[in-house]
């Protein structure tokens, strides 16, 4: 299954994880070092402020499913972007860039987020000076 | 053709092409153009939804604005802005007023409501208003506030906007950049044409810097925007969940 992916770097592409939390600092609980990139299915979205939370089951390299979640902008910056609560449907197959949560649990901060329709599309708060255009859908 | 006039039109043909809305949206913006408007009585006019630059970090150059540079801290300064790390508890995580220049810094776009008396900024970031008389009045000498106490007045065509009476309490910006109660800031506002605001901000605190340190910015008029309720409470799950801590009581 395209599920099965999960990768985790250290100390690279730093620039792609600018801070984008906009109601609490983005040190407090994330560290831009440490990104990741994962792939799986979403099993809930929570559409709510301050931020949006996508919650996803991803499959190890051992085939393990573990349950992720990941924190993205706030609904008003998504909305504004052209996201909606219908922008992840359950079970829509996913892709996430983002940073790794400080306390070591499945959680990170999403920067990037690849969405079924193969669209790549920012998805964190309009904090970033200059967001990084999304990729128009493959035809 | 109007750049407005003609951004609709680019976002008509986009749409009739079959790009998706949210790859749309997420292209560059080109405000409105036109003169400076103008109340009824000649005051320059504020009024609208502004898009405003994230400024995390004041000393820092951006898009749209010109950081401070090094900061003259004075000892206690430099020892606060040392000691400070967000990871310990930051009050903004557990959704207390930013402040005044931390609601000015987040991405979230204000709106600016404004009459012959009153400037009110309409802060998006956790629902926040300031209101601001500018019909001449003194401070008022309350007790300290997370925002304090702000009055302004016109020099010409320049809004400026007086504020004094904080709390303390919060940081000039997301690294956290310290102040103390000294804390006195002073925004000018100018509207050189319809679609922009040229913004300053100076910032004195004899506790914490040696001198005055000035930022200055550009807004853009978003009047495709309307603003938008935003709870920081409603669904704080990273201090509920432990991965933030909450902040610290304040020192007596």
């Amino acid at each position: 299954m395209n599920m099965k992916r999960l990768m985790i770097g250290a100390g690279v592409a730093l620039a792609l994880v600018q801070p984008v939390v906009a109601h609490h600092s983005f040190a407090a609980e994330f560290d831009a070092n440490k990104t990741v990139t994962i792939e799986g299915a979403v099993t809930k979205l929570e559409w709510a402020n301050p931020h949006i939370w996508i919650y996803l089951d991803v499959k190890d390299d051992h085939g393990v499913v573990q349950a992720w979640q990941c924190e993205g902008g706030p609904p008003n910056t998504l909305t504004r972007n052209g996201w909606s609560p219908n922008s992840l449907k359950l079970g829509d197959k996913i892709t996430i860039d983002g940073a790794l949560a400080k306390d070591g649990s499945k959680t990170c901060n999403a920067r990037m987020v690849k969405l079924a329709d193969g669209r790549t599309v920012f998805a964190g708060s309009s904090g970033g000076d200059n967001p990084p255009p999304p990729t128009l859908p493959k035809k | 053709m109007s750049r407005h006039a003609a951004a609709r039109l680019i976002a008509c043909l986009a749409m009739a092409a079959g790009i998706p809305a949210l790859a749309a949206a997420q292209r560059a913006f080109q405000p409105p153009s036109g003169p400076t408007p103008r109340t009824a009585a000649g005051k320059v006019d504020f009024s609208g939804v502004w898009s405003k630059p994230y400024v995390p970090d004041m000393t820092k150059d951006g898009k749209d604005q010109k950081g401070m540079g090094v900061l003259p801290f004075t000892p206690w300064g430099e020892t606060e802005w040392k000691a400070y790390d967000a990871a310990e508890g930051d009050y903004t995580g557990a959704c207390l007023p930013f402040g005044l220049t931390r609601s000015v810094n987040t991405p979230e776009p204000m709106q600016i409501v404004q009459t012959e008396k009153y400037f009110a900024f309409l802060f998006e970031q956790n629902s926040w208003f300031v209101v601001v008389p500018i019909d001449g009045r003194p401070h008022r000498q309350g007790i300290p506030t997370w925002f304090g106490d702000s009055v302004g007045r016109w020099e010409g065509d320049t809004l400026v906007i007086d504020t004094v009476n904080f709390n303390g309490r919060t940081r000039l910006d997301t690294i956290g950049h310290p102040h103390s109660d000294q804390l006195h800031v002073v925004q000018r506002f100018s509207r050189p044409d319809l679609g922009h605001i040229s913004y300053e901000m100076t910032v004195e605190d004899p506790k914490a810097y040696t001198k005055p340190i000035v930022n200055t910015r550009t807004f853009t008029l978003r009047p495709d925007w309307e603003m938008m309720e935003y709870s920081c409470e409603e669904n704080n799950k990273s201090l509920w969940e432990g991965r933030i801590k909450p902040p610290k009581a304040p020192k007596s």
